[in-house]
Formats: structure tokens, C-alpha cells, sequence
């Protein structure tokens, strides 16, 4: 025989043999058994620093295939879990043969795969994935569910730097065609991480402030009269009528003070109707609200909001610090920092440092956006903070049922609090008293009969309460230091989008 | 022989009692027990006003024996601690008007610019490793000059800090929610610096770095530093010799600083001459943080105890424990 019949009669025999082998592997079925870091992690603990002698473990993988590269008697293919991703090899030889390494090369991304590998230490660290130190080497593989081959966008676009994108002509995806196809954009190690991040938000308030004896309330959301002014409220029919979606929870909040809770929380959407197209406007979004009763003065309310605020960051600096280093790789930013006791600045110092600045503005003048910003960088300028409370507002800028000062008539007792220079929370010590409201509803020139439902809950006993309400979505942007709140929200609702 | 004899008419042996009493007077608890009402009185636990005038002079005198103690113990102590006009410690339990330390008085206003309406907040950042004594002997100096509004305040990058250091400027004023009812702000920010660092006016001042600096500004706005050139040199000198040898350097270093104060305090009652002043706050808070206090010179020891006299640095040598 020549040497190309020998040849192919060997070829034949090794296909043949593939093939049993494929047949073998789709008979059986293999369980992903636990997850793949820390399976890796153990097994190169155990590794002696030989490689080829050493204890095989074998153990599934239920992963999603990231992306895949051939080259020649070789596939690599990069397997990801939520936030961490692996190398996987899949190599000609006495396990795999060249029908399976050209099986795996064409398999689509995105497609979820069950695979058993063997866990190997490489000399060289794999910058491109987090698990830097280990990758797989396949020995089955089987696709459980197929992507399509056209993806509408490629994941390592959409977690590229903006400015790596520009400086190395690489493409990054722009927010719209993020948002359109949220469900592929939303398994990037970057959404991941912010995702889980706002999730620990969401629990530490619940347990700071459980444990502060607060009680957790549900407020209805379809209301009959808007609560805060006519214009940005959402209408909806309602049988043979309409009713207005709920602006804030405020209404409800005071009533279940006024009914003997003393203080109550809650967590739940908000609706606002504005029509701004801004970095930080959602139509809907996910507001977290304190109310309480005091004893002597409203400082105590304001101690006590600020207390959960710092609980909460130093829960994330603790407890979430990859889920903020994932995030920083896409979106560098300065760490957060505060101080314990919340620095509590008057509007009078905020006015002199705006002043002294070179801002022209009155005493009894609302503070502007860019304001705003420009105090927030002398604050942190002078005492090195990005966040504070700034109390004693002036009372001509502040809604009907603040609270004015007893000392000084021209200023009331509210406060707002900012993180990195933007507000995050407008609270207030709240009228409690039914004639006093009256007078500061006609004083607005509110109609009183829209109010009278309002005003009707103070008149059997209501003790001096304060409280206010933070937007997760805005809270947790700015801690990460985001640059728009849509990072933030899952499937977020602002004026030009509904879907999905 | 006699002419006639008599018979004796008595005896020459009667005893005869002689009176020891001049004069009776009825018994006054005896006359108690005769009359009714007294006794109902007694019964119902209720105190003859005689009785209560009696202690109420009684306490009286006590009190004012006790005052007259104090202030001859103070006058003593004055007499050995020159330039202190009382002794503090004792005039607190007194009330008495608290002594002016320092002759002359600044106007805030000169030092720290125009006035905008608003309270002026020093900020001061400092290690809780190694606490700024010096400037916390100042603040309480300041307090009792001005209103100030004090804050301690613990920043991120420190996980978490001993508590006297949290109490470290004295307890809450009662008026710390009104902030504009105060002269002068002292935030304290415990974090991780290498040096303490003083921030006041982002716009016309950069920041102040160094424990001997930032001292030197608060001084000034307790009293302008002497007008002579030669004494302000001196007194420049002193701090910071202070801070960067007794704090800072070895123990060969530490030991010439010692024989140095102990020759100059031979002289002088206070290091920069007749009067107390900054250069005698910064070395006492040094020599107390570098534990060489019991093993100083007499003269050092002298004015140690001057020092304490005057009653400011007792809040110091408790942070230090």
C-alpha cells in the first residue's frame, strides 16, 4: 500500500472510532454539579507542580460560551458564569478528536453548554478572563440550548471602556442599542455587578432599618388626587372614572404615623409624569421612604436617615468590594467617601461658600443644578466627603406642608441631602397641626378641597413627624459614580421609552 | 485669868454647804415636755423653726469656711506659679469669672476675613494614630474665648477609631443644632493622613499641613504673637523644636531638647520670657507624648507643674491615657 492509502485507511478507522466515541458521549448525560470557580480553585490547591501526573477531577460545567477561537488542532473557547469567566481548551488527543475540537469551534456564542473538563494551572496568567491563574480542558461538551448566529450586539463590545473603544478603533455599543436588547447587554460582568450592588442596597436599608425598629409599610399606588401638584402625574381609566398613578408615598406615609406606627418604611415604585430628558430623570422608578415621630426636635429624624445612609455605604465598602472593582474596570471612578457623623452643613455656610466662590445669588434663592454640582466640589474640597445634608431651607422654595422655622419665619425647618454634588433626598419636619396647614395650603393658594382628605388625618391626633425618600436607582449610580441613572435600571421607563 | 466664862452656844464642827450655783434657769427641754403642741409638731416629723434657722446658719458658716479654704490653697499655689492670676481648677468649683491668660485679644475678623453671615468651620484632619495634642489643648483655650461649635467626625478610610478619641473635644452643646448661633467652627475629622491638615477657606487659603502650623494659626486667633521680633523668633523657634525633635527624634535628640528647656526655664519662668505663650503649650504637649516627663530636669519639672496650674492641660493628659 502507498503511504496515502495507509493514510486514509487510518482516517477511516479514527472517524469510525469519533463517531462510537460521540455516540458514547450523547448516551450518557451529565449533571452541571457545582459552580466552576470554586471546583477550580480547589483543584489547583490540590495540584502538585507537576502537570501531567496529578489526581484528574471531574466535574460539570453549566456555562454559557462566550466566545471561541480555532487554531489548527485546537479550540479555545471562553466559558462565563454571571461575573467571572474561564478559559476552556478543547485539543486533538485521546480524549477529544478533530471532529469534536471543529464541533466546538462552530458552536454560536451566547449558547448554553454543558461541559466536563479537567482544571490545569498555566504558567502564564490569562489577562482576558477573571480567572487568571487556571483554565479547562474539555473532554465533553454538549450544547443544551443554541443562540442564533447573528447577535444583535457582541458582549466584548459592550464591556470595552469608552475610551479604550476610541484610542484603539474598537467598536463599544451606545445606550440605546444597549437598552433595545437589554436581556444580551444585561450579562456583561459589568451589569452583573451593578445589579447585585443595587440588590445589597436594597437589603441593607431593610435591615438597618428594621433593626432600628422601623416598621415595613405597602402604600397603594392608584390614587384619586395627585399629591404633590397636578403636573406630572400619570392618568389612568378606572372603571368608569380615572385615577392618577402615585407621585410618592408621602400621603400614606404621614397617615400611618398619624394611626400610632411611629415609623414606618417602604419600598416600592414612583411615577413621575416630567417630561425631562435628562442623565438622571426616570418616569418610573424604585423609591425607598422614611417617615418617623420624634421626641424633642427634627434633628433626630435627620440623625437617623443619615445613620441608615452611612450604615448602607459601609455595608457596600465592606461587603461588595468585587462587585465595585468589576464595575470600575468599565467605568473608572474615585471611591465614595463619607464621614460618621454625617457632616450637617446650614444653608446660610452653603450661601457664604457659594458666594465667596463668585456666585451671585439671594438669600432666600433655590439652589440650581450647576450650583448644586459646584457645592458639592467645594464640600468635598474643604472636608472631603460626597455626601452631606444641608439643613434649614429657605421656606418660600419648599412645598405647602413643611414645617417653618420657629426662630426665623423666613426659613423651615427641611433639609436635602447630596452624593457627589446631586441631590438624592428632599425631606422635612411636616405640618401637623390641621389649622396651620390650612393656612400654608391657602397661603400657596392650593384649593383646599382637593386637600381635604389630606388635611382631615391630622385633625385627630398627629405627633410631630419627619421623614423623606431616596431613588435606588439615582442612589446607586452615584455611589458607583455612574454618568446616567439607565445604567441603573433593569428595563428603565423615561418619556421616549416603554419597552421592553 | 479670864473674866467670865461663856458657854459655847454651837458646836465648831457644822458642816455647811456652800452654794457652787450662781443662778437658776427653768430647763428648757423640760418645759418641752409640759406644753402640748410642741410635742404634736414633733410627732408629725415636722422640725421646730428654731432648729431649722440654726442649721441653715450653721451650713452657712460651713460653706464660707470651705471658700476661704480654696482660695487661700489658690493664692498659695499663685505664689509659686508666676503670671497666673488664679488657679483655675479651684475657680471653676467657685464660678468665678474665668481668667484672662493672655493680655491681649484678636479680632476674628483681621484674621480670618470678612465675616459672610455664616458660621466659619476650621476643618482639621489628623491620624487617630497619633493625636494632634497640641491643637486639642488649643481648642479648649478657644472655647473659653469664643463660641465655638465643635464636631468630631470619623472619615471612610479609617475603619474605626477608640472612643475617648470620639469625645476627645467635650461633650455636645446643648445649642449645636442652631449652627449660626456660633463664632467659630472646630470640625475634627479622624483619617488616614500622614500629616495633620487644616482647611478653612477653599478659596483664599490653601490647606495648612503640620502640627506646629496649624497651631500657630489657631494661636493667632486667641492672641496676636509678641510684637518683639526677637521674642516672636524665639517663641517660632521653641515650637518647633517642639515638634520636630522632642516629638519626632531620637533619644539622643529628645535629651538635648530636655537639657536645653532646663536651662532656659532656669532663667525664666515661662520659655519665651515673662509671659506664657505658644512655644510653652506646643513643648509641654511634646515632652507629655514622648513619656519623658517624670525623667525631666527639676526646672522642666517646675514648670510642668506651672503648667498644669493654670488648669488647660488637664483635659490633655486625660486624652493621653
Amino acid at each position: 500500500m502507498t503511504k496515502e492509502e495507509l493514510q486514509g485507511a487510518t482516517e477511516e478507522e479514527q472517524q469510525a472510532q469519533s463517531k462510537k466515541a460521540l455516540k458514547k458521549q450523547q448516551k450518557e448525560a451529565e449533571k452541571a454539579a457545582k459552580k466552576a470557580e470554586k471546583q477550580a480553585k480547589m483543584a489547583s490547591e490540590q495540584q502538585s507542580a507537576e502537570e501531567d501526573d496529578f489526581a484528574k477531577d471531574r466535574y460539570g460545567v453549566s456555562a454559557m460560551v462566550q466566545s471561541q477561537q480555532k487554531l489548527g488542532k485546537q479550540c479555545f473557547l471562553v466559558l462565563r458564569q454571571q461575573q467571572f469567566n474561564v478559559q476552556a481548551l478543547v485539543a486533538v488527543g485521546d480524549r477529544a478528536s478533530k471532529q469534536m475540537v471543529k464541533f466546538a469551534a462552530n458552536i454560536t456564542k451566547e449558547s448554553i453548554v454543558d461541559v466536563e473538563a479537567t482544571v490545569r494551572k498555566v504558567e502564564q496568567k490569562i489577562e482576558s478572563c477573571s480567572q487568571q491563574d487556571v483554565e479547562l480542558h474539555v473532554e465533553r461538551i454538549f450544547v443544551i440550548s443554541q443562540a442564533e448566529p447573528r447577535l444583535p450586539l457582541q458582549l466584548e463590545d459592550a464591556v470595552r471602556p469608552d475610551g479604550e473603544g476610541e484610542e484603539e478603533g474598537r467598536a463599544t455599543v451606545n445606550q440605546d442599542t444597549r437598552l433595545d436588547n437589554r436581556v444580551i447587554d444585561l450579562r456583561t460582568t459589568t451589569s452583573q455587578a451593578v445589579f447585585r450592588l443595587q440588590s445589597g442596597v436594597c437589603q441593607l436599608f431593610r435591615d438597618t432599618l428594621t433593626k432600628k425598629g422601623f416598621v415595613e409599610i405597602q402604600t397603594p399606588k392608584i390614587i384619586s388626587a395627585a399629591s404633590e401638584g397636578g403636573a406630572n402625574v400619570f392618568t389612568v381609566s378606572y372603571f368608569k372614572t380615572s385615577a392618577f398613578l402615585a407621585q410618592s408615598p408621602q400621603l400614606y406615609k404621614q397617615m400611618c404615623i398619624c394611626a400610632d406606627f411611629d415609623k414606618v418604611f417602604c419600598v416600592g415604585p414612583v411615577f413621575r409624569a416630567e417630561d425631562s430628558n435628562t442623565h438622571r430623570h426616570l418616569t418610573e422608578f424604585v423609591g425607598l421612604d422614611i417617615e418617623m415621630a420624634f421626641n424633642y426636635h427634627y434633628h433626630e429624624v435627620i440623625d437617623s436617615i443619615t445613620d441608615t445612609m452611612v450604615q448602607i455605604f459601609k455595608g457596600l465598602r465592606d461587603n461588595f468590594q468585587t462587585e465595585i472593582q468589576t464595575v470600575n474596570k468599565q467605568f473608572p471612578s474615585e471611591p465614595f467617601k463619607f464621614l460618621e457623623p454625617t457632616l450637617r452643613l446650614e444653608y446660610t455656610e452653603a450661601v457664604a461658600m457659594l458666594r465667596e466662590a463668585g456666585v451671585e445669588m439671594g438669600d432666600e434663592d433655590d439652589l440650581s443644578t450647576p450650583n448644586e454640582k459646584l457645592l458639592g466640589r467645594l464640600v468635598k474640597e474643604k472636608y472631603d466627603t460626597d455626601f452631606y445634608v444641608l439643613d434649614k431651607y429657605p421656606l418660600a422654595v419648599r412645598p405647602f406642608y413643611t414645617m417653618p422655622d420657629p426662630s426665623n419665619p423666613k426659613y423651615s425647618n427641611s433639609y436635602d441631602m447630596f452624593m457627589r454634588g446631586e441631590e438624592i433626598l428632599s425631606g422635612a419636619q411636616r405640618v401637623h397641626d390641621a389649622q396651620l396647614l390650612t393656612e400654608r395650603a391657602i397661603h400657596h393658594q392650593i384649593d383646599l378641597e382637593k386637600i381635604k382628605a389630606y388635611i382631615d388625618s391630622f385633625r385627630y391626633g398627629a405627633p410631630p413627624h419627619g421623614g423623606g425618600g431616596i431613588g435606588l436607582e439615582r442612589v446607586c449610580m452615584l455611589y458607583l459614580g455612574l454618568h446616567n441613572v439607565r445604567q441603573t435600571s433593569m428595563f428603565p421607563r423615561d418619556p421616549k421609552r416603554l419597552t421592553p | 485669868m479670864p473674866m467670865y466664862q461663856v458657854k459655847p452656844i454651837c458646836g465648831g464642827d457644822i458642816k455647811i454647804d456652800l452654794p457652787t450655783c450662781m443662778y437658776k434657769v427653768p430647763n428648757i427641754h423640760a418645759q418641752q415636755g409640759k406644753s402640748c403642741t410642741p410635742e404634736h409638731a414633733l410627732q408629725n416629723g415636722e422640725v421646730d423653726p428654731a432648729v431649722k434657722a440654726l442649721e441653715a446658719r450653721q451650713d452657712e458658716i460651713m460653706r464660707k469656711l470651705y471658700e476661704l479654704k480654696a482660695a487661700v490653697e489658690g493664692l498659695a499655689k499663685t505664689v509659686m506659679t508666676p503670671d497666673a492670676d488664679l488657679d483655675l481648677t479651684v475657680s471653676s468649683s467657685l464660678s468665678s469669672q474665668c481668667s484672662t491668660t493672655f493680655k491681649n485679644t484678636t479680632d476674628l475678623d483681621t484674621v480670618l476675613g470678612k465675616d459672610l453671615g455664616a458660621l466659619r468651620d476650621i476643618v482639621i484632619n489628623a491620624n487617630p494614630v497619633q493625636p494632634p495634642l497640641t491643637l486639642l489643648m488649643l481648642h479648649s483655650l478657644l472655647c473659653q474665648h469664643y463660641r465655638v461649635l465643635s464636631t468630631v467626625h470619623v472619615h471612610s478610610s479609617v475603619a474605626s477609631v477608640p472612643p475617648q478619641l470620639l469625645s476627645c473635644l467635650g461633650p455636645r452643646h446643648t445649642d449645636s443644632y442652631a449652627r449660626h448661633m456660633f463664632q467659630l467652627g472646630f470640625t475634627l475629622i479622624w483619617k488616614d493622613v500622614p500629616k495633620p491638615q487644616m482647611k478653612f477657606s477653599i478659596k483664599n487659603m490653601c490647606p495648612i499641613e503640620g502640627e506646629g502650623n496649624i497651631a500657630r494659626f489657631l494661636f493667632k486667633l486667641l492672641a496676636p504673637y509678641p510684637s518683639d521680633p526677637a521674642v516672636a523668633t524665639l517663641v517660632d523657634s521653641w515650637v518647633d523644636t517642639a515638634f520636630f525633635q522632642l516629638a519626632e527624634g531620637s533619644v539622643k535628640e529628645r535629651s538635648t531638647v530636655l537639657r536645653a528647656l532646663n536651662s532656659t526655664l532656669g532663667s525664666n519662668p515661662w520659655l519665651a520670657g515673662p509671659e506664657f505663650s505658644l512655644a510653652d503649650v506646643a513643648c509641654y504637649c511634646c515632652v507629655l507624648q514622648s513619656g519623658s516627663a517624670s525623667s525631666s530636669p527639676a526646672n522642666v519639672q517646675r514648670w510642668i507643674k506651672s503648667c498644669e496650674n493654670l488648669g488647660h492641660f488637664s483635659h490633655a493628659k486625660l486624652l493621653l491615657k
